[in-house]
């Protein structure tokens, strides 16, 4: 029987047996004798046993994967034109995008409800979730709703 | 000494104030249209909301989330019944028998069975709750380090195998990764900054909410955007009102989907949509017309209904006793309750006495208000789902945002719900199920201190951890947990079973 996740499980097990690793090398790393401490209180103790864990756990998973029958482990460029090209692949990386541009002006200088308002008017309007006008309108409000609830009435900083 | 019953109507009274039922009338309501709208879920509308609440007084705000939660999954069940698409996971059983009544336009009456139902449900849950927690909690004082560890080990592996019943190995990982994650940070024997590297802002860690709201709001922003538009609702809604009958005639399913719920809410990680499938499931086995169950049987969308709602009581349970959270929604609703001052486990009934009841109280005005809504409301309501997903998801987006950043006021936090969003988003995608995670992170202290401590007791002598009853007790669970998923364990157990059912059979001469 086929075994819809063998590429993704092959790569994530690779990706685990590298984090387990990295893991594992900085916990042992860690001083072993912090103030007077003895070694198995070593603050590297816990996390070098779970990383250990993890390490098993990525290996299996990798191993797994190889003995599975399901998809060629290997990616081609069609696969890669494919998902790329993929309306929703589209729509994911746009969002994904917005969102991120917005992150990154949180904060600055422009004020919050105008970064909010922005972010909100152009995915609706990107997205063609409703017409500008009532897009920009509902953004608006959104964006000054959110900022007097949390600044005016739960005294929080806007970013 | 007060009895119980005594000591909630006490704190229900105390509770019964305009200003308290303002809000808890606000927020059930908040919490049913969270509930209903597909992609937004009772954990992340709980999380939202203690960004909200930060700033409020601490009974405020918890008495607000216990709302939002209940009523989360109280209305999870319109878009299940109206659209075929569960409002949050906890109701995707609803949709099996709900749908096909919409379609046979009986909408309402499933909107008012489903919602009397949940309403019992919860009803039966807090009482299960009021009447264990103390009980446990008695246990649980003998609790020490070795316990606590084990304790910690086992809620990731339970959790693990049952939220990722096809493929358990993923839900340990991500158990094991939310572990890890939750000891980056200074930690606290000797205050040394673990996987900072020389980042000031790493070394205050993660904080549960970023990651949570990013786990599980990002996460389902990124993936609503990217899957096509929703159908349209089934406008013909029809008598609302449930017929007490149809209530009388299966009170059995209401009782044994009551008890489901609570058992599987009381084990650590294992939420509302796994006591849901299993209510249903034991409720079609025990049917005398199982051929019905799919479509459109009331006995199914009971019982589906009854057992994700008298969950919540039971994943308060070990919240209050152990400090363990027994459901993601109930993860969130116990780094609240820290956030606010509260500090539940084995001491709260030491430090907060009347805090269980407190809590009861809460859940009884809940419970009243999320029935009274769902009845009264139900029109309105369904006009909600008629939303364009790109004009909500932006929204949800802006607050998870703010939601994230108020708990500290740090931007940082901004950054680590958003990479926690992608991290989920792909676990989503790669079948990684997103609960063990979180528990992993809520556990992760647990488990580093209490081990090490242990340690240091018995000055390196690892041998307490295996011969104490309880931690042995635990450690067996978590080895037959395991093992029980494996081939050979499940062919030894078949092919035993099978050997002793000959035992007992009659012999033909």
């Amino acid at each position: 029987m086929e075994y819809e996740f063998r590429r993704q499980d092959f790569y994530a097990g690779l990706i685990i047996i590298g984090v387990s690793l990295f893991v594992m090398v900085e916990s042992w790393r860690m001083p072993r004798h912090l103030q007077d401490w003895p070694a198995y209180a070593a603050p590297g103790m816990v996390t070098g046993i779970l990383g250990l864990g993890l390490l098993i756990m990525g290996i299996i998973l990798t191993f797994r994967s190889v003995r599975r029958q399901g998809l060629p482990l290997a990616f081609k460029g069609a696969d890669i034109i494919a998902y790329l090209t993929d309306p929703k692949t589209r729509r994911l990386g746009l969002m994904f995008a917005l969102s991120l541009i917005y992150c990154l002006f949180l904060g600055r200088r422009l004020p919050y409800f105008v970064v909010t308002t922005i972010y909100l008017a152009l995915v609706m309007i990107t997205f063609r979730g409703i017409g500008p006008i009532k897009a920009l309108i509902i953004s608006l409000m959104v964006a000054i709703g959110v900022a007097v609830v949390f600044n005016r009435l739960f005294l929080v900083p806007l970013p | 000494m007060e009895l119980g019953p005594l000591l909630i109507l006490k704190e229900l009274l105390k509770l019964c104030s305009p200003i308290v039922l303002f809000h808890v009338f606000w927020s059930t309501f908040i919490g049913m249209i969270i509930g209903m709208l597909p992609g937004l879920t009772a954990t992340m509308g709980i999380a939202l909301l203690t960004g909200l609440t930060f700033g409020m007084e601490p009974r405020m705000a918890i008495i607000i989330l216990i709302c939002v939660y209940v009523g989360a999954i109280t209305g999870g069940s319109r878009s299940a019944i109206l659209l075929n698409i569960p409002g949050t996971p906890a109701n995707a059983a609803a949709c099996l028998d709900g749908f096909p009544l919409a379609q046979r336009g009986e909408g309402g009456q499933a909107i008012g069975l489903a919602a009397t139902a949940s309403f019992i449900g919860t009803v039966f849950g807090l009482f299960c709750m009021a009447f264990f927690t103390p009980l446990l909690g008695k246990i649980a004082l003998d609790f020490h380090s070795w316990e606590f560890f084990w304790l910690a080990i086992f809620g990731i592996i339970i959790c693990g195998n049952l939220t990722a019943p096809t493929d358990p190995l993923k839900g340990w990982i991500a158990g094991f990764f939310g572990l890890l994650v939750s000891l980056v940070g200074m930690e606290g024997i000797t205050a040394y900054a673990r996987f900072s590297f020389g980042f000031d802002q790493m070394k205050g860690g993660f904080a549960l909410i970023p990651v949570l709201v990013g786990v599980y709001g990002i996460a389902e922003v990124l993936g609503g955007m990217r899957d096509v538009v929703l159908p349209k609702v089934r406008s013909k809604v029809g008598r609302v009102i449930p017929r007490a009958r149809d209530l009388i005639n299966h009170y059995r399913h209401i009782l044994r989907s009551g008890v489901i719920g609570v058992i599987v809410g009381a084990i650590p990680g294992v939420g509302e949509d796994v006591a849901s499938w299993v209510s249903y499931d034991f409720a079609k086995r025990s049917s005398k017309q199982p051929e019905k169950f799919g479509k459109g049987s009331l006995e199914g969308l009971i019982a589906a209904e009854t057992g994700d709602n008298a969950c919540i009581g039971g994943a308060i349970i070990p919240v209050l006793s152990l400090a363990v959270p027994g459901s993601a929604p109930a993860a969130v609703l116990l780094a609240a309750m820290w956030l606010h001052g509260v500090r539940p486990g084995p001491l709260l009934m030491l430090e907060f006495p009347n805090y269980i009841w407190e809590v009861t109280a809460m859940m009884i005005m809940a419970s009243f208000a999320s029935l009274i809504i769902s009845l009264a409301f139900v029109r309105g309501q369904v006009k909600i789902l008629l939303v364009p997903r790109p004009v909500l998801m932006p929204i949800v987006f802006v607050l998870c945002v703010i939601g994230s950043y108020a708990i500290n006021v740090r931007i940082f936090d901004i950054w680590v719900m958003f990479v926690f969003g992608i991290i989920g988003y792909a676990m989503r995608n790669y079948n990684y199920p997103a609960a063990p995670l979180v528990l992993g992170v809520i556990l992760g202290d647990m488990a580093d201190v209490n081990m090490r401590r242990a340690l240091i007791r018995t000055a390196g002598d690892v041998s307490s951890f295996f011969t104490r009853p309880i931690s042995l007790i635990l450690i067996i669970l978590i080895i037959l947990t395991m093992i029980s998923r494996t081939k050979m364990f499940k062919n030894g157990l078949s092919l035993g079973t099978a050997k002793i059912g000959r035992l007992f059979r009659k012999r033909k001469y």
